[in-house]
């Protein structure tokens, strides 16, 4: 059993400290004796289908407009097609900020030119340019229904001390993180957010939905990185990717306290 | 006018100071600038040898006090807005602190560091005859934005300078290189070649840098290199930055480390054995100054963190000491957190609770601080008696 992480344009993509997910998702699965493997994918790697099916988790981050240039051609004519497949067979993964946008229908700026996504998605982003405030700050968040009872996320969350034990108490519902994005994203009608927001913009500051949550894909704004201080998401995730029903306990009582210490921060 | 400004100036500082609200080096600057947003572009505000400018990321602070040091040895009067206030508002304050009680104004040299975010608007008003363009990196993205962003403000507003002006620029920055077809004076790059950094007792790559840099803003005022090279030899630290003391007979030394770049750069220091310690103190906030977005420090870079804090005592302080603590851990040094006799006392948000612990210790002789950028003012505040200088 070997976890095997595809970075996605890691030299690109990777303007909120987001190589931190990378990094941490490594750190989970050895530390429970469960090989890991960073495979990056960058403007200039030849994907191949034989490399697509060795993954099983991918990550993608949000760059300056400058990197995101730079991909951008590259994800549309080459990478497009074995991402999307990967996504729509169930392929575990998190897309975030800017690659999160990409990966629905469009996105249109504040001038009405239209950038084309990949359509995996099934959700739009416009940016209002200085007509609206970019969404800035910290955020909470509660996971959807779906993933806290899915059996892999029940089995995380059931892996606690009893509350006497002095181990910090950890909200599994909660999700905390802090986002930095001028575009708003809307969920076409059947699309499931991945969480309800309770502090912050989300997905466009109206609906109170964040980000999205489509088969074992996450697409969402939050950064932090976001499984720094969510350990509960990382390993729903890594279950997921290698086909687990349960994972072995980590000790995360500092993170544990990390959590419950942002929930109280000001948007 | 320009008397009545100056009266007005020195008025409010001294009723900051009076009502013991600070340093009162920012409300002089923001109250004139209220008054009259070209303050500055005034005819009476004139340097007599030359003004010079100091923008970047990284290394401002340093540089410009690198630079005020060479011209105040060579007996120049110099106006430096030293307290770090690099605002508009806090080089209006210096320019007017500086002026004599009638609004007389003499000086030879105006040297001031700018914020990146401020200096386009600046150069509206102030023409630099040398400006220094250090470095652009990652820096609290919730306040400034991405560097792409700075930068176009950047080339935009150099492009309107007068071909009398001079850049001085780092040559490692690719950025920079798309300066030269719009900027209409001369521009001249520094790299990171030690041999001036030795006259100094600075450390490290990004230290050379900043030496090259005031080196070169130096002679571009007809100084001669022996000359320079000689006042090099009696500099002293900035404030925060590598500047070392004695407290409760310990030795401290602070290290500012308030974005990736510096954090990385600092590390690397550590890891060269430049200041040997026994003891890492990390200090993380998310106060105004410093952006409220702690995610930058996961572009640390988590081996050369877990190099530099091996056999050492490890303490975790501030507003976010929870973040830095995991941050520590993902880089494997506190780990198992289950250690807990061990760690949970070194880690608190109160520096004063931290301190005491530190001083108490038989074991602990040097200490190194990394604090970003309020927590190194409130840490000087504990062990010197004052945040700046």
């Amino acid at each position: 059993m070997k976890l095997k992480i595809g970075f996605f344009y890691s030299n690109l993509l990777n303007l909120y400290g987001d190589t931190g997910n990378v990094e941490i998702l490594r750190f989970r699965a050895e530390k429970r004796g469960i090989d890991a493997e960073v495979i990056e994918v960058n403007a200039d790697t030849k994907l191949t289908s034989d490399l697509m099916s060795e993954l099983n988790i991918i990550v993608m981050g949000g760059g300056p407009d400058s990197g995101q240039k730079q991909m951008y051609e590259d994800l549309l004519h080459n990478k497009g097609s074995y991402l999307k497949e990967y996504i729509e067979s169930g392929g575990a993964g998190i897309y975030i900020c800017g690659s999160y946008q990409l990966l629905g229908h469009y996105y249109k700026s504040a001038d009405g030119k239209m950038l084309d996504g990949l359509g995996v998605f099934d959700l739009y982003t416009r940016s209002f340019g200085v007509k609206r405030p970019r969404c800035i700050g910290n955020m909470m968040c509660e996971l959807n229904p779906d993933i806290l009872n899915d059996p892999v996320f029940r089995s995380i969350s059931s892996n606690t001390d009893s509350p006497n034990s002095g181990y910090p108490v950890f909200n599994f519902m909660s999700l905390v993180g802090f986002e930095n994005h001028s575009g708003r994203t809307y969920l076409g009608a059947q699309t499931k957010p991945f969480a309800k927001v309770i502090k912050g913009h989300g997905n466009n500051s109206e609906d109170g939905t964040e980000g999205v949550h489509y088969k074992n894909s996450i697409g969402t704004y939050m950064h932090g990185p976001i499984f720094s201080r969510n350990p509960h998401l990382a390993d729903y995730l890594i279950g997921k990717a290698l086909k687990l029903d349960s994972l072995d306990r980590l000790d995360d009582s500092l993170v544990y306290r990390a959590h419950s210490f942002s929930e109280t921060l000001p948007q | 006018m320009f008397f009545i400004y100056s009266l007005l100036a020195k008025l409010i500082r001294a009723f900051v100071l009076l009502l013991n609200r600070g340093s009162g080096f920012s409300l002089p600057g923001y109250v004139l600038l209220k008054l009259n947003p070209s303050i500055l572009s005034s005819s009476r505000i004139k340097f007599k040898k030359g003004l010079i400018l100091i923008s970047g990321t990284n290394g401002k602070t340093t540089t410009a006090k690198l630079i005020t040091h060479v011209l105040n040895s060579n007996g120049l009067k110099v106006i430096h807005n030293d307290t770090g206030s690099n605002l508009l508002r806090g080089i209006v304050s210096a320019v007017f602190m500086n002026t004599s009680l009638l609004g007389g104004f003499d000086a030879d040299v105006g040297v001031f560091e700018v914020d990146e975010f401020a200096l386009p608007a600046l150069l509206n008003y102030f023409k630099p005859s040398v400006l220094v363009l250090l470095n652009l990196s990652r820096d609290q993205l919730d306040r400034y934005g991405e560097v792409d962003i700075i930068f176009d403000r950047w080339r935009e507003a150099v492009s309107k300078l007068s071909s009398s002006s001079y850049i001085v620029a780092d040559s490692e920055q690719e950025e920079f290189k798309e300066l030269h077809p719009v900027f209409p004076g001369i521009l001249k790059t520094f790299g990171s070649d030690s041999s001036l950094l030795h006259h100094t007792k600075l450390h490290g790559k990004f230290n050379a840098k900043n030496v090259n840099a005031a080196y070169m803003a130096c002679s571009r005022l007809g100084f001669e290199k022996e000359n320079i090279t000689e006042k090099l030899g009696t500099f002293k630290a900035a404030y925060g930055r590598g500047e070392s003391f004695v407290y409760g007979d310990k030795n401290f030394t602070i290290l500012l480390a308030k974005n990736p770049a510096s954090f990385n750069n600092n590390l690397d220091l550590v890891n060269s054995g430049k200041f040997p310690a026994d003891t890492l103190f990390f200090i993380l906030n998310d106060n105004l100054p410093d952006g409220r977005d702690v995610s930058w420090i996961y572009d640390i870079h988590p081996d050369k963190l877990f190099e530099a804090c091996k056999n050492k005592n490890i303490f975790v302080g501030g507003t976010r000491f929870l973040d830095m603590a995991v941050r520590l851990k993902y880089a494997g040094v506190l780990y198992p957190d289950e250690d807990k006799e061990k760690n949970s006392d070194n880690l608190n948000n109160d520096l004063g609770v931290l301190i005491k612990k530190i001083t108490g210790s038989e074991k602990i002789m040097d200490v190194l601080i990394l604090p970003n950028y309020s927590s190194m003012l409130e840490i000087r505040k504990l062990l010197l008696g004052r945040k700046i200088l």
